[in-house]
């Protein structure tokens, strides 16, 4: 993602960009229309460069108004995607996927290293207070509006109201979770610093684990509530347990292997982050290693136990100044506009209430852990958006409980649709507030030019 | 093996490239056309140990593709300069006309050949002669490098071997784009060949044009790399899905943004040292592909392809003895050397390979294979004799013997 701020560019500099983005979007439009039924590898190729190209052009334009990168990668997606302008059809989406393996896991890297243990300690209050109320408040009354909201929803007519209750559960869960992908956008953006970058980032990054645990009790809980005949298991607990502790131990391992390799060698870092995203994303999941977590450790390996943390952060930077873009814009792309059109009162209810909650939780926790001003007013900010992770966890929910059916992950859909278009608007709106986001210049290369006569 | 693994592999491979073209560089070291990484393929493929089979093959056709065109966007990028000095316009013309001359010797001894041997349909034979002309067309500009390099060449007809080698890609990218233009299957029915050319190139035009605007006043490395990124792989899968010819596609962007914009040094310095961390992987994918088993009388034909081949290197390279000054004295030992072929003709082979699948494809792919070993045999010895004939390489004297050193005799 490129940075923010810069030189200020000037009105030709943004004519140059809206006319670049026309040609962008003219050759992929008259290419799709000469070509138009053609699925192939061939439109894959096609679809990175439009989607790398026309994001990037895309967010430099929204900038103006005052809109973060990632919706502008976002915009691109969703107008050139399968429901506006079908420049890039489902199955190219479909085809895009290692691409969004690589952007996760140079995320979740990314997100380790940016957690120092010391920072980690200065908000350590705040963040216990708030990932428990935040937990908490948000699970327990996002189950009660689902509850409440569940007689204007199709699926759920007929349901017993057990099996309410257990579904509910579920939406409560998938509430909480946070959007670390959208939380590192930005802040990679706005190269913001402070308060309220370090404890967004800390709590979005610690939140993870805490939703992957409460996901497996929620599920155990919800088991016999839902299904006839179920019983609860605490051989969940066991897999779950193995899961987390493998996870941590890999990352471990990963996070020193590449401490070693930055310090004697700290050669194309580029080439190496590619092997590790695409190569060891596939092994994860094959030992059951849950990569997310197991990146992370890493991360958090080379910042806090080498003296190679900046490097690292630095060859995840370059390498995702151009894996992001396209990571978002497929994002955008994905997203099912006509299914948002359909569900989208009751989506909306259901975002803005969570909104809602997190807003009085963030509020509440700030009291409790007396916090400074700036975080209780904006502490909540980066927990808004949704994106990758809930969608993970709404696949998790529908194949243990197939009864729920695609209308109920039809609205998970539309619920995280709305967060990942307003969550990062929000955030990048309270880090400008805070006085945190970077004003200077991104690091220009001298250039080799001979100067203008 | 499956496909992540495979991708590892090709990972591995750049880092190896990536490696012979960093700071604390080897250079000069390995082959100077990267044959052994050719042969490498071949022994991995389906042909011999059958390691990477076809079907993994094909998944990986994108990754070819991406591979030629960033080739061809290499080779526009610093096609006008070796190192910072200019390419003088006198020998990019020579080189054009080179390449020229070789393409249509191999191209026409084909056509004549096959007409009378093969029972090919015309469209095929014709298609076969035209890409077997044009992956002969070819001189690596990484040997001419090599020799420079590992031996400290310096000189006038060093400069002139540089500059036609580097001559010689626009022939063969411009040939190519008529080539697929022509081929049944282009999108764009209504458009004639000329016309099909002209989006061809016409493509790549507008997106360096596009490409150098957006990259403005002030250079930024991190957005130039998307910018770069995004046109390239927006022109590479626009010419794919019309079936026109990416790698055309992408030179003309290149060349593009070699001529209008103010960064062209920055961005040359940028995308050079990519080429070999791309090159490798592409030329060990070029071996996979490689298939031997084809009908003998098409085997004969490359055979014959490549005789034609040498024999026009040679000859063009007695003219050039005859009228350039610098050449003077060497002429056979210059053709010779400009024997050499590797990336670019082994792109255009593969590139031909994914756009028209079958045998004709394959023996173009085999010729250009061929065409590499053979290169690397003669080439760069012949053209290590030229330049020190023309005084061009220092000959180092061994140490004088100390003349107060008792000798073994007298020891003895």
């Amino acid at each position: 993602m490129s940075g923010h701020g810069g030189a200020k560019k000037t009105a030709s500099t943004r004519a140059i960009q809206a006319l670049s983005l026309l040609v962008t979007f003219g050759v992929l439009y008259g290419v799709t229309r000469v070509t138009p039924e053609l699925e192939s590898h061939l439109g894959t190729v096609a679809a990175i460069g439009f989607l790398l190209l026309a994001g990037t052009l895309m967010s430099e334009l929204l900038e103006t108004i005052g809109l973060p990168h990632l919706s502008g990668y976002l915009a691109a997606g969703i107008v050139g995607g399968p429901h506006v302008l079908h420049l890039v059809d489902h199955h190219t989406v479909q085809e895009l996927s290692p691409i969004n393996t690589l952007a996760l896991s140079l995320i979740a890297l990314a997100g380790g290293a940016e957690l120092r243990l010391a920072t980690v300690r200065s908000v350590a209050r705040s963040l216990a207070w708030a990932t428990l109320i935040q937990s908490l408040m948000v699970l327990v009354c996002m189950s009660g509006v689902f509850l409440v909201m569940s007689r204007f929803l199709p699926f759920t007519q007929g349901m017993t109201f057990k099996a309410l209750i257990g579904v509910s559960l579920l939406w409560g869960v998938l509430a909480v979770s946070r959007s670390p992908s959208a939380c590192l956008g930005i802040l990679s953006q706005t190269r913001a610093k402070g308060p309220l970058a370090t404890f967004s980032l800390a709590f979005i990054m610690f939140s993870d684990v805490v939703v992957v645990i409460l996901l497996a009790t929620t599920m155990m809980l919800a088991r016999p509530l839902i299904t006839p005949g179920g019983s609860i298991s605490f051989e969940d607990f066991n897999v779950l347990g193995h899961e987390i502790l493998g996870s941590i131990a890999v990352g471990v391992t990963l996070g020193l292997g590449l401490s070693i390799y930055l310090r004697l060698v700290g050669r194309q870092l580029l080439l190496v982050l590619l092997a590790i995203g695409f190569g060891l994303s596939d092994t994860f999941a094959y030992i059951h290693v849950d990569s997310l977590l197991a990146f992370l450790a890493a991360g958090f390996v080379v910042q806090n136990l080498s003296d190679q943390g900046e490097k690292l952060l630095h060859a995840i930077e370059q390498t995702g100044s151009v894996v992001f873009v396209v990571f978002f814009a497929t994002a955008g792309a994905h997203l099912d506009i006509p299914l948002l059109k359909r569900l989208w009162p009751i989506a909306v209810t259901l975002c803005a209430s969570r909104a809602l909650l997190t807003v009085i939780a963030g509020r509440i926790s700030g009291r409790i852990a007396q916090d400074e001003p700036l975080l209780k007013r904006w502490g909540w900010s980066s927990l808004v958006s949704q994106a990758g992770l809930a969608l993970g966890l709404s696949v998790v929910i529908i194949k243990a409980f197939p009864s729920l059916g695609e209308e109920f992950r039809s609205l998970c859909i539309a619920g995280i649709a709305i967060n990942e278009m307003l969550g990062p608007i929000l955030f990048k709106f309270a880090l400008d507030r805070a006085g945190e986001t970077d004003t200077h210049a991104p690091e220009v290369r001298p250039s080799l030019a001979p100067p203008a006569p | 093996m499956n496909a992540i693994a495979f991708l590892l592999g090709l990972l591995v491979l750049s880092y190896v490239g990536s490696i012979l073209v960093g700071g604390r560089t080897i250079r000069g070291f390995g082959l100077a056309s990267g044959a052994e990484y050719l042969v490498l393929g071949f022994v991995l493929g389906p042909q011999a140990l059958s390691v990477v089979n076809r079907s993994l093959l094909d998944t990986f056709q994108p990754v070819v593709l991406v591979g030629v065109s960033w080739l061809g966007l290499v080779l526009g990028v610093s096609y006008l300069r070796v190192g910072l000095r200019k390419v003088p316009w006198q020998h990019a013309l020579l080189g054009i006309a080179l390449s020229a001359v070789v393409s249509a010797c191999v191209s026409a001894a084909v056509l004549f050949s096959a007409e009378r041997f093969t029972k090919l349909p015309r469209l095929e034979l014709v298609a076969f002669a035209a890409v077997a002309g044009l992956v002969c067309s070819e001189t690596t500009r990484h040997s001419v490098r090599w020799i420079a390099e590992r031996h400290g060449a310096k000189g006038p007809l060093s400069d002139l071997s540089a500059d036609t080698a580097r001559a010689s890609a626009l022939f063969s990218c411009v040939s190519l784009a008529i080539v697929n233009a022509w081929l049944p299957g282009a999108a764009l029915p209504t458009f004639s060949v000329l016309g099909r050319v002209g989006v061809s190139l016409g493509l790549g035009v507008v997106l360096g044009f596009t490409a150098a605007l957006l990259l403005g006043r002030e250079f930024r490395r991190d957005e130039s790399w998307g910018i770069l990124l995004g046109t390239s792989l927006l022109g590479t899968g626009a010419a794919a899905r019309l079936n026109l010819s990416p790698i055309s596609t992408t030179f003309a962007m290149g060349l593009t943004l070699a001529l209008v914009s103010r960064h062209r040094l920055d961005i040359k310095a940028m995308v050079t040292p990519t080429e070999k961390p791309v090159l490798l992987p592409v030329i060990l994918l070029a071996g996979a592909y490689v298939n031997v088993k084809l009908p003998a009388m098409l085997l004969v034909l490359v055979a014959a392809a490549l005789i034609v081949k040498i024999a026009a290197r040679v000859l063009c390279g007695a003219a050039l003895a005859a009228t350039v000054p610098a050449a003077r004295n060497v002429g056979l030992e210059l053709g010779a050397g400009m024997l050499s072929s590797g990336a670019l003709g082994l792109a255009v082979a593969l590139a031909f390979v994914v756009r028209h699948p079958g045998v004709v494809s394959d023996a173009v792919l085999l010729l250009a294979a061929l065409g590499v070993l053979v290169g690397e045999w003669l080439g760069p010895g012949a053209l290590r004799r030229a330049l020190t004939l023309a005084g061009e390489i220092k000959v180092e004297e061994p140490p004088a013997v100390d003349a107060a050193r008792p000798s073994l005799e007298t020891r003895g």
